[in-house]
């Protein structure tokens, strides 16, 4: 139990009480994740916290990733980009090479599991071995938004999602009408992970001053990849109107550039748009800049999201945990965790982004109810404890198929 | 002999019922075929998720027509649908379908919302966890809720009697079968969880249960 204990000053232990007591109900069962990789991504994060979360509550839960050549990874990365709605060329061949990458993986299907969970679509099409290999129940967790998904692509993979047990999407924009149940299990952030645990007012400020902000002016930020769908120019424009009335700063940090040539010409339109404004901080950060991006976001005044278009904007998840008032665009997951005018306010123009900001510097007292309100909203939804609360409680739910309610013994 | 009351919790998982609303024409549809636990998990659920916000207790209904719509009044009408005034699920739809089918009118003003602002309708599956045995005494049943987690008092004092037609929550039930606490029992019964969040909620429980200890330790 010590790895849920962790949680305990975070949560309360009656939370942690309740996530044991549904534990209970699983003990023995063996759990497979299977994925596309062990380190790099999203889908590989939370489980290197959840798979140990579930051992620690006496689930016998693994986790594989199924191995491919080069070619196999290029056929993925182009499903990867299909889901994500971009226009592909999507070829019989390619799809083989799908297929036979995934019955050269089927050894991972060896040993006996109660349940069988597919991450994302590579590992697809191990569920054809469902019944060769006597296991029970098949689940799919979707981590991408498939709401734009090439209709082309999407339809060659979806007889297989068609054969699982059931399917999780994060948010119900993601779902596809499907005849299998589609359960809504939204993501969420580790509070102790370096991207979020508490960091001491000394920490901050030494952040603060190592990338040359002045520590005697409020500062707003936006921690974002240099892409136009987060529309990073945009937010400079609300920024100029901001500076109008507020003597304040704007901090837009964001990760390596390098090798996305798309990333290098906004970051270029981004330095531009700011033509050498001193109170204006470009920070092109290394993807490793967890607890710098920690404390910049404690540090801040506002934080802003400007997307044009989001997933689940887990940035946002992490930036609410801080405290902070968030100014949100309104579109995808952004909408789920920012209640408008009660955990931050949504914006969806430049003007309206800069009145949101004015009107956060000049009320303190409303920055505070937004961002207490903000923090309390992901204690209750979208913590990792919470994450696998609702693992465990579709876990158990296989099992009483067909119930509304169901009364644990 | 008295009982001892069985303190349990409500975990929810949450299900897509592969409908969805594009404007009130549709939504109203929604509103006629979802599941009583669509309802329940959109009007009733909804103040477990934002229980933090005690001024903003709008179910998910009215939040869309609002947000989505931007159509105030009727958005309006459909918050008023009390989750704690209606003595169960079907008396929550029939009132929120009669509000829309009087706002739709006769007319063809069915307001459509742009595409990936639909109205999605959720079903709630919920898992009834059993937490612990109190003992049948007033002190033992205060310190357990002390103890116990917002989903306990929402089960208990929301989806106990909405969802499986009890008269009362089931403090109120277990004082007065079993402690002979009908006044306490009263009191309890008295506070409508749709008035505060269930932080507030929590503490008014047991602010009633200790001014009851309180004068029998004074006797």
């Amino acid at each position: 139990m010590k790895d849920l204990d962790r949680y305990v000053t975070i949560i309360g232990k009656p939370e942690i009480d309740e996530i044991k007591s549904l534990g209970k109900y699983l003990k023995g069962r063996r759990v497979h994740h299977i994925n596309s990789t062990k380190s790099g991504g999203g889908v590989a994060e939370i489980l290197q916290r959840l798979v140990p979360l579930m051992e620690s509550l006496g689930i016998k839960a693994t986790w594989d990733a199924i191995e491919g050549n080069a070619e196999f990874f290029d056929v993925t990365k182009m499903i990867h980009n299909a889901m994500h709605g971009q226009e592909v060329d999507f070829s019989p061949e390619q799809m083989e090479i799908l297929e036979q990458t995934n019955r050269q993986n089927e050894k991972l299907l060896d040993e006996p599991a109660d349940i069988t969970i597919i991450h994302d679509p590579q590992p697809l099409p191990l569920v054809t071995f469902r019944r060769e290999k006597k296991r029970p129940i098949w689940l799919w967790r979707c981590h991408i938004d498939l709401s734009e998904a090439d209709y082309r692509v999407w339809g060659a993979l979806r007889h297989y999602v068609e054969q699982f047990d059931g399917s999780l999407f994060h948010l119900p924009e993601y779902s596809k009408g499907l005849g299998i149940p589609q359960y809504i299990l939204p993501p969420a952030i580790d509070p102790l992970s370096e991207k979020n645990m508490e960091l001491t007012l000394e920490e901050v400020q030494t952040t603060v001053d190592n990338f040359g902000i002045d520590p005697e002016k409020p500062y707003i930020i936006q921690v974002s990849r240099f892409d136009r769908l987060k529309d990073p120019v945009g937010v400079i424009e609300a920024f100029r109107m901001v500076q109008e009335w507020h003597d304040v700063q704007l901090v837009l940090a964001g990760g390596s550039a390098s090798d996305d040539p798309e990333g290098v010409k906004v970051l270029q339109e981004v330095r531009e748009a700011a033509d050498n404004d001193p109170d204006i901080h470009i920070l092109d950060l290394p993807p490793t800049s967890h607890i710098e991006i920690n404390a910049l976001q404690r540090g801040a005044r506002i934080i802003i999201q400007k997307s044009l278009r989001e997933g689940f904007g887990l940035v946002v998840t992490e930036a609410m945990w801080k405290g902070k008032p968030v100014i949100g665009g309104a579109v995808g997951g952004i909408k789920t965790q920012v209640i408008h005018n009660v955990t931050g306010f949504l914006a969806s123009t430049i003007e309206g982004t800069a009145y949101r900001i004015r009107q956060l510097l000049a009320n303190p007292g409303l920055s505070d109810r937004l961002g207490h309100a903000a923090k309390e909203y992901i204690r209750s939804n979208f913590l990792l404890p919470s994450y696998l609360k609702n693992w465990l409680l579709l876990l158990l739910q296989q099992e009483h198929m067909g119930e509304r309610i169901t009364f644990l013994d | 002999m008295a009982d001892p009351f069985k303190i349990c919790s409500e975990v929810g998982l949450v299900v897509h019922t592969n409908y969805k609303a594009e404007s009130l024409k549709s939504f109203l549809n929604g509103l006629k075929k979802v599941s009583g636990s669509s309802i329940f998990y959109h009007v009733h659920h909804a103040l477990l998720r934002r229980h933090f916000a005690t001024s903003d207790h709008m179910n998910d209904f009215a939040r869309w027509v609002l947000e989505a719509l931007g159509q105030s009044i009727l958005s309006e009408r459909l918050a008023s649908v009390d989750p704690m005034g209606t003595r169960s699920v079907r008396e929550a739809r029939n009132q929120l379908v009669s509000f829309v089918s009087e706002y739709v009118g006769g007319g063809e003003l069915f307001f459509r919302v742009a595409e990936g602002k639909e109205f999605h309708f959720l079903e709630l599956h919920s898992l009834i966890v059993p937490l612990k045995t109190v003992e049948p005494d007033l002190e033992s049943f205060y310190h357990a809720l002390k103890k116990a987690t917002l989903g306990t008092f929402f089960f208990h004092m929301i989806e106990a009697p909405i969802r499986l037609a009890k008269h009362s929550n089931d403090f109120s039930e277990w004082l007065i079968t079993d402690l002979g606490e009908d006044e306490l029992a009263a009191e309890i019964a008295h506070l409508n969880p749709y008035m505060y969040n269930l932080w507030e909620l929590k503490a008014k429980v047991l602010q009633c249960v200790r001014k009851r200890l309180k004068e029998d330790w004074q006797q």
